[in-house]
C-alpha cells in the first residue's frame, strides 16, 4: 500500500517497499546504500511530525499510516492558535469576547530570554484564553481559541 | 594547589573546567538550579549541591548559596567560569572574606576594568587608544563642528542618557550637522528626558578582535594573542578565530594590540586570564573597547594555537604558582576555528528553540574539540541561553582549519531540536568567508546572500520512506492482542522490507 506522505508541504506518494536495502543503525539513525551511494538519515518524532536529516537539510515530514488514517475534516469554524515553541508566558494581551485583527498580537511567550508574540493570524473574536501568565507551555500547545 | 573547587557555574564551561580539574587530580563541585538537575555538568562532577530554582537570580546568582555550598564540601576555591557571578566583584570580594580563592583578578581589578566609562578612562591615561569622541556633552553647533573636525568624519551623535539606538545619527559632512544635532537633540529629550549629546568617530564596518591576556600574582603578565570575532549577531559572537586573517596579513598588529592590552592589564593590577576587546578600522588602526575580566566562551581557539591550557594556568595562578612562560616563550602555530552551537532557528529570527534532544552525534577525529554541555536524552532548559556546545578545530593553516570545520560539522548531528547547525554548514562554504574580509556587520549581509536549497526529489522520497516507516515502527501496537507477540509482528515486518 502506497503512503502518501507530506515533505515541507509537498505531497510525496511512496511505497514502503522502495528502498529494500534502508537499515535503522542506531534509534533513529538510518543507512542507505543505493547504485554505490551511501545515505546517513536521521529522524526525530517532534510535536506530531517528523523531522528528517538527509544531506544537510532538515526536512518536516508529515506521515500517516494509510491503514489508520481518518477522513479530515476540514472546517471553517474556531480556529487554536497554539505556542510555535516551548515558553514560558510572560503577558496575555487579549480576554475573551476581544476583536482581533490580522497579526494582532495575542499572546508573548518567552524561551532563553527572548520573547515571541503569538499573533492572530486573521480577524477574529478571541473565545477561550488558555494561556496563563507564569505558565510554562510546550510546543503546540493551544494558547488561544479564535472563532 | 587546591584539593577541592566548587564550579559557579553550568553547560559546557562547568564541564570544561571539571574537566581540567580532574586532569589535576583535584576534586570537583558543581552547583545545580531545580533545572539542572539532570544536566551534564552534575552528572560529570564528583560532588554536587542544590542552590535553588531555575530562574539565575535564584540560584546561579546567589552568592550566599553559592558560599554556603563551598563552605558545606569544603571546597577551597571556587571558579565562576564566564557570565553569572563571573565579573561580579563583590562575589570577588564575598570569597576572600569567606577564605575562598576566587579563580580571577582581585576585586579592585575587576571594578577598574568591569566597567566600561572606567575602563575607558584608564585607557585613556595610559595612552591606549580609545574610540575617539568627546568626554563631555556637546555645547551646542560650534563645539560639534570643532569636535567634528578635528575627529574626522564620518561622526555618530549619540544621547548621553541613551541607548537602542535612539538620539543617535550618522553624520557624513559638516552639512549635515546642524539637521543632525537638532534632530538628535530633540529625540534624545523626547525619549530620555535629556538632549545632552555627545561625538564619536563613526568606525565603518569594523573587525572586532581580541587579546587574550594571563597574569600571575608575581608580576609577570603576557598576552597570547588576538582572537577574530567579528561574526557576530546583535552582539553576540557566532564564530571565532585564531589567527585573525587580518593579523596574518599584518603581523605586527598582534604584537601592537598585544603591548597595548598589556599596558591596561599592568595599569589595573591585572592577574589571572582577561581579554581586552578592540575594534579595528579598515586601515589596522585599533580602539580599546572593554575588558573581560574572566575567561572567555572562545578561550578553546587560543589553546588550540598556543597549545596552552587556560583554565590549567588558572588554577596555577590562584594557587599561587608563577606562570613559568615567558612572552618570548608564547608560539602561535597553525589556524584554529570556534563555530557556537545553539539551540536557535537561523530560518527563524535566531530564535531559541529549547527542547528535548532525540539524537546526538558529536564529530571526532583529527585536529577536532567538542566541549559540550549535553547529552542525548536531554531536556534543553528554558532558563538559560541557548549555547550548547563549542566546535572548535585546528588545522596547518586557515584553509585547511576551514575544511575541517565543514567536516565536523557534516558529522555533527542534532535532532529533536532546532540548531544553527546548516547555517554553519553554509557559513564555511561562503566566499566572502573564505576570502577573509570580515566585519562586524558581516552575518547581517551573510544572511541575504545565503543559498536557499532548492528541494531535491530524490532526498524527498529519502526523507517520506524513513520517517513513514518510522511512524509505522514506531506506533503504538494495534494489533499485538489479535496476532499474537510483538516478536510476530516484528518477522513480519522485517518479511515486508
Amino acid at each position: 500500500m502506497k503512503w502518501s506522505v507530506t515533505v515541507d508541504s509537498r505531497v510525496v506518494k511512496v511505497d514502503l517497499t522502495a528502498l529494500p536495502d534502508l537499515q535503522e543503525v542506531e534509534p533513529g539513525v538510518y543507512s542507505l546504500v543505493q547504485d554505490g551511494q551511501s545515505y546517513e538519515i536521521r529522524v526525530a518524532h517532534v510535536n506530531g511530525a517528523h523531522q528528517v536529516d538527509v544531506a544537510g537539510r532538515r526536512l518536516i515530514v508529515d506521515a500517516t499510516d494509510p491503514h489508520r488514517a481518518a477522513p479530515r475534516r476540514r472546517s471553517e469554524g474556531p480556529q487554536n492558535i497554539a505556542a510555535a515553541m516551548p515558553g514560558k508566558v510572560i503577558r496575555v494581551l487579549v480576554k475573551e469576547g476581544d476583536a482581533v485583527e490580522t497579526g494582532q498580537g495575542l499572546v508573548v511567550v518567552e524561551a532563553m530570554k527572548m520573547q515571541n508574540e503569538v499573533q492572530s493570524p486573521r480577524a477574529a473574536r478571541v473565545m477561550k484564553v488558555a494561556a496563563k501568565v507564569g505558565a510554562t507551555v510546550a510546543a503546540g500547545e493551544v494558547l488561544v481559541t479564535i472563532e | 594547589m587546591f584539593r577541592k573547587v566548587l564550579i559557579a557555574n553550568r553547560g559546557e564551561i562547568a564541564v570544561r573546567v571539571i574537566r581540567a580539574l580532574r586532569e589535576m587530580g583535584i576534586a570537583s563541585v558543581a552547583v545545580y538550579s531545580d533545572a539542572d538537575r539532570r544536566s551534564l555538568h552534575v552528572r560529570r562532577a564528583d560532588e554536587a549541591e542544590h542552590v535553588g530554582g531555575s530562574p539565575s537570580d535564584d540560584s546561579y546568582l546567589r552568592i550566599d548559596r553559592v558560599l554556603d555550598a563551598a563552605r558545606k564540601h569544603g571546597a577551597d576555591a571556587i571558579h565562576p567560569g564566564y557570565g553569572f557571578l563571573s565579573e561580579n566583584a563583590e562575589f570577588a570580594a564575598a570569597c576572600a572574606a569567606q577564605g575562598v580563592t576566587f579563580i580571577g583578578p582581585p576585586p579592585e581589578a575587576i571594578s577598574a576594568l568591569g566597567s566600561k566609562t572606567e575602563a575607558r578612562k584608564l585607557a585613556l591615561r595610559v595612552g591606549v587608544p580609545v574610540v575617539p569622541g568627546t568626554e563631555e556633552p556637546l555645547g551646542g553647533l560650534h563645539d560639534a563642528q570643532q569636535a567634528a573636525r578635528r575627529i574626522g568624519y564620518p561622526v555618530m551623535l549619540k544621547a548621553a542618557a541613551g541607548g537602542g539606538g535612539k538620539g543617535m545619527r550618522r553624520v557624513d559632512s559638516e552639512a549635515e550637522l546642524e539637521p543632525a544635532l537638532r534632530d538628535a537633540s530633540s529625540e534624545a529629550q523626547r525619549s530620555f528626558g535629556s538632549d545632552e549629546i555627545y561625538l564619536e568617530k563613526l568606525l565603518i564596518n569594523p573587525r572586532h578582535i581580541e587579546i587574550q591576556l594571563i597574569g600571575d600574582l608575581h608580576g609577570n603578565t603576557i598576552h597570547l594573542g588576538e582572537r577574530e570575532c567579528s561574526l557576530q549577531r546583535r552582539h553576540q559572537k557566532v564564530l571565532e578565530e585564531c589567527p585573525s586573517p587580518l593579523v596574518a596579513e599584518h603581523p605586527e598588529l598582534r604584537h601592537e594590540m598585544g603591548a597595548a592590552a598589556l599596558k591596561l592589564a599592568r595599569a589595573a593590577g591585572y592577574v589571572n586570564a582577561g581579554t581586552a576587546e578592540f575594534l579595528v578600522d579598515g586601515d589596522g588602526r585599533f580602539y580599546f573597547l572593554e575588558m573581560n575580566t574572566r575567561l572567555q566562551v572562545e578561550h578553546p581557539v587560543t589553546e588550540w594555537v598556543t597549545g596552552l591550557d587556560l583554565v590549567h594556568l588558572q588554577l596555577r595562578i590562584a594557587a599561587g604558582e608563577p606562570l613559568g612562560i615567558r612572552q618570548s616563550d608564547v608560539k602561535w602555530q597553525g589556524a584554529a576555528i570556534e563555530c557556537r552551537i545553539c539551540a536557535e532557528d537561523p530560518e527563524y529570527g535566531f530564535f531559541p528553540s529549547p527542547g528535548h534532544i532525540v539524537h546526538l552525534a558529536e564529530p571526532a577525529g583529527p585536529g577536532v574539540r567538542v566541549d559540550s554541555g549535553v547529552y542525548s536524552g536531554w531536556d534543553i532548559p528554558l532558563e538559560y541561553d541557548p549555547l550548547l556546545a563549542k566546535l572548535t578545530v585546528h588545522g596547518p593553516d586557515r584553509d585547511a582549519a576551514i575544511a575541517r570545520a565543514r567536516r565536523a560539522i557534516d558529522e555533527y548531528a542534532i535532532t529533536g531540536v532546532t540548531t544553527n547547525l546548516r547555517f554553519f554548514r553554509d557559513l564555511l562554504r561562503d566566499e566572502e568567508f573564505i576570502s577573509g574580509r570580515l566585519h562586524t556587520g558581516f552575518i547581517e549581509e551573510f544572511l541575504a546572500r545565503r543559498p536557499r536549497h532548492e528541494p531535491n526529489s530524490h532526498y524527498d522520497v529519502l526523507a517520506a520512506v524513513v520517517a513513514a516507516m518510522h511512524t509505522r515502527d514506531t506506533e503504538p501496537e494495534r494489533t499485538d492482542h489479535l496476532h499474537g507477540s510483538r516478536w510476530v509482528s516484528e518477522g513480519r515486518r522485517r518479511m515486508l522490507r
